[in-house]
């Protein structure tokens, strides 16, 4: 009966040594992956807005309605009179100073329209006309292509367009049921005729996928007979300092534009890079004072069991000490009762030790709860969170949003166990050193006359 | 002449309790040969056990000499003194001091634990011993399950694991009821008789020591008397009353009729 307390006792002993590595290494693992999904969001961000953070987009009216150009809905350019500027402008733009690029867009909507019944939120549907198709001439240029968004990026079919195509269009992919084409088929727009490259998913809006395609400007321009004309200019400045002199310059120069800016993004970005940074640095405090704490508990488990043994141990010897007697009146040395009493101590707690590896893994998350209070509050809710970057171009930044919190997982490894029993059967053994030596040292005649 | 198995000369023992020496032995002069069975007696306090502990090499003797199956122990270390107690000695307490956690062949095999021998050696020895003492089939009992008397008999079993030259017995019948006690007194002298084994008994009983060859008188530390016991007329085999021969079984001499 004593025993067996000794044993549970001895057995939570060894349950924090178990449990307090296993919900620390699983703090580890959470911040490590926190740390992961941190990084690679800061630079898929970093990288989005170093390539918007110096565009300057011009546009003319008539598109002005939905600003982010291929993501647009170009659908509302039907109610307002679409205008164009020259293509001089451009070359206007590219001398003022502190431009690195300008690439030109012009966008054209078939006059044709289509009804289209959208189930919008709330269960509430809406049948909106639009036109059948929108065609988007853009500079190819290999550069622009590689450096900036100016093409969809996901292409299901074909390939996209690039430097020097004339004649082809990239396709959305519902505007091939329209047109009854694939890829290498003939597509007739504005009256010309055009060899289909490639298609892109346009499904990325919904059920409003853009009914786009895209081509090179002068194809464009010749088919739509506007040429020489342009709706939208993307503006890319040397540098971020650069952007607001150069809108302000294409502002007054050319009062027929909208201009709009991305350069607010930076600070976001640094907003948000701030705010991780601190959610991170605080993550790494805590992380670091748990196992400060989780250091001290096992020693205090350690030092806990060590005692529990020796005194059980004591106790023991003590209330054997007639038994140690006979033993020794029977021939039994110094050594054999040392010995005698050192097995017992070792396999009392191996048995704690075992009892306590199963205490410490059916406990261990409670357990490493109630020692390493801070875990669950810094971990919990975001140990595994991750963060989707936005995958959109220039018009959408897309959402950092915090997914799935799910709580930190505590299991104790296989090598912890066995870490455990070793480190039960030492400290038995350490625990019960003095009170074997004692046993040992017990003078035989005087064991005997004790009752 | 047979050969002497204890000397002792001048034994004495001192104990000191809080700065005072308290002598418990002065010069004790003891000489048992081998095969004896002599018993030491004398009122509480007289030094008896404590005798028997420096006989039994559990303690040292504050200053004499003793010699004990030819080897010298009065100046041997503990180290070996553990070797003389397990190879020379065999214990017999007042309180049995069987391991209750042990069966009572697990009780006879402890002395051989620290030997060379073999396991099942060890075990057959048990067994052999224990059917002895009268405890054949008894093997697997715990000591609770035995009563005082077999506890006793499993002790003395014990006592001949390692096939001691001397046995010494403290009161090893202070514990028992007067069935078990002559019981208990008769196994010993069958051993003796049998097995030619040496015992000394310390006991207060003089009844109980009239039934050994030999009673020694200790009184404040010394040996002041000597009286020849019963049991010799047993080992001569012949009555002392008329002189016919006798069984060293028989409880009354079969000529005279006169109790032994």
């Amino acid at each position: 009966m004593r025993a067996l307390l000794v044993i549970v006792a001895l057995g939570f002993s060894l349950a924090i040594m178990v449990s307090i590595p296993a919900g620390i290494r699983a703090n580890q693992d959470a911040a490590q992956s926190m740390t992961t999904s941190f990084n690679s969001t800061m630079t898929t961000m970093q990288e989005q807005i170093n390539k918007t953070a110096t565009l300057i987009e011009c546009q003319t009216s008539g598109q002005g309605m939905f600003p982010g150009g291929s993501s647009g809905f170009p659908f509302g350019g039907s109610q307002q009179q679409q205008t164009y500027v020259e293509e001089s402008v451009a070359n206007g733009i590219r001398t003022i100073s502190g431009v690195k690029d300008v690439v030109e867009f012009l966008t054209a909507s078939s006059n044709e329209t289509t009804s289209e019944t959208i189930s919008g939120p709330e269960g509430r549907s809406f049948t909106i006309s639009r036109p059948v198709y929108t065609i988007t001439g853009v500079t190819l240029n290999s550069s622009f292509i590689d450096d900036y968004s100016i093409l969809p990026t996901n292409i299901t079919a074909g390939r996209n367009l690039r430097e020097g195509d004339s004649g082809v269009v990239l396709l959305s992919s519902n505007l091939t049921a329209y047109f009854g084409v694939v890829v290498g088929g003939k597509v007739e727009i504005y009256g010309k005729s055009f060899t289909v490259v490639g298609v892109y998913d346009a499904s990325g809006q919904g059920s409003m996928g853009t009914r786009s395609a895209y081509m090179n400007i002068t194809d464009a321009q010749t088919a739509t007979g506007l040429t020489g004309n342009l709706t939208r200019l993307d503006v890319y400045a040397e540098d971020v300092s650069d952007v607001d002199s150069i809108a302000e310059a294409i502002g007054v120069a050319y009062t027929s534009l909208q201009v709009t800016t991305y350069k607010d993004r930076l600070s976001q970005l640094d907003n948000m890079q701030t705010m991780y940074t601190q959610t991170l640095t605080n993550a790494q405090a805590t992380l670091s004072q748990t196992e400060t704490v989780a250091t001290q508990e096992i020693m205090i488990a350690v030092v806990a069991t060590c005692l529990i043994v020796l005194f059980v141990m004591l106790y023991t010897v003590r209330e054997r000490t007639k038994e140690i007697g006979t033993l020794k009146a029977i021939g039994f040395s110094n050594w054999n009762v040392m010995s005698q009493f050192m097995l017992e101590g070792m396999l009392l707690s191996l048995v704690a030790g075992v009892v306590g590896i199963a205490i410490g893994t059916v406990g261990a998350p409670l357990l490493s709860g109630i020692l390493l209070p801070q875990i669950s509050s810094a971990f919990g809710s975001r140990g595994n969170s991750q963060f989707t970057p936005g995958t959109s171009n220039a018009g959408n930044f897309g959402s950092f949003g915090v997914l799935g919190a799910s709580t930190v997982t505590v299991t104790p490894s296989l090598q912890t166990m066995m870490i455990a029993i070793g480190a039960a059967v030492l400290l038995g053994a350490l625990g019960s050193l003095y009170p074997a030596w004692r046993a040992s040292r017990t003078r035989p005649a005087e064991a005997m006359r004790y009752e | 002449m047979s050969e002497v198995i204890l000397k002792a000369e001048g034994l004495s023992k001192t104990y000191t309790l809080n700065k005072r020496k308290i002598p418990a032995l002065s010069g004790v002069n003891l000489q048992v040969n081998k095969g004896e069975f002599v018993a030491i007696m004398g009122p509480s306090g007289s030094g008896k056990t404590t005798l028997l502990n420096v006989l039994g090499c559990l303690d040292k003797p504050t200053s004499g000499k003793m010699v004990l199956d030819q080897v010298d122990v009065a100046k041997l270390p503990d180290k070996q003194l553990c070797n003389i107690r397990r190879n020379k000695i065999g214990f017999i307490f007042q309180t049995f001091n069987l391991l209750p956690y042990l069966n009572a062949a697990e009780n006879v095999e402890l002395p051989m634990e620290c030997t060379r021998k073999s396991k099942t050696e060890r075990r057959e020895k048990a067994r052999k011993l224990l059917e002895l003492v009268g405890l054949g089939g008894r093997e697997e009992h715990r000591p609770q399950r035995l009563s005082a008397g077999e506890q006793q008999r499993v002790a003395i079993a014990r006592a001949l694991a390692n096939d001691p030259a001397i046995i010494l017995a403290d009161e090893p019948t202070g514990n028992l009821d007067t069935k078990n006690k002559y019981e208990i007194v008769r196994l010993l002298a069958n051993l003796n008789i049998n097995r030619g084994t040496t015992i000394i008994m310390v006991t207060h009983d003089s009844q109980l020591a009239s039934h050994t060859e030999r009673m020694l008188l200790l009184q404040d530390g010394r040996i002041t008397k000597e009286k020849q016991g019963l049991h010799l007329v047993r080992k001569k085999l012949m009555c002392p009353h008329c002189g016919s021969k006798i069984q060293p079984e028989d409880e009354r001499c079969p000529n005279c009729r006169k109790r032994l």
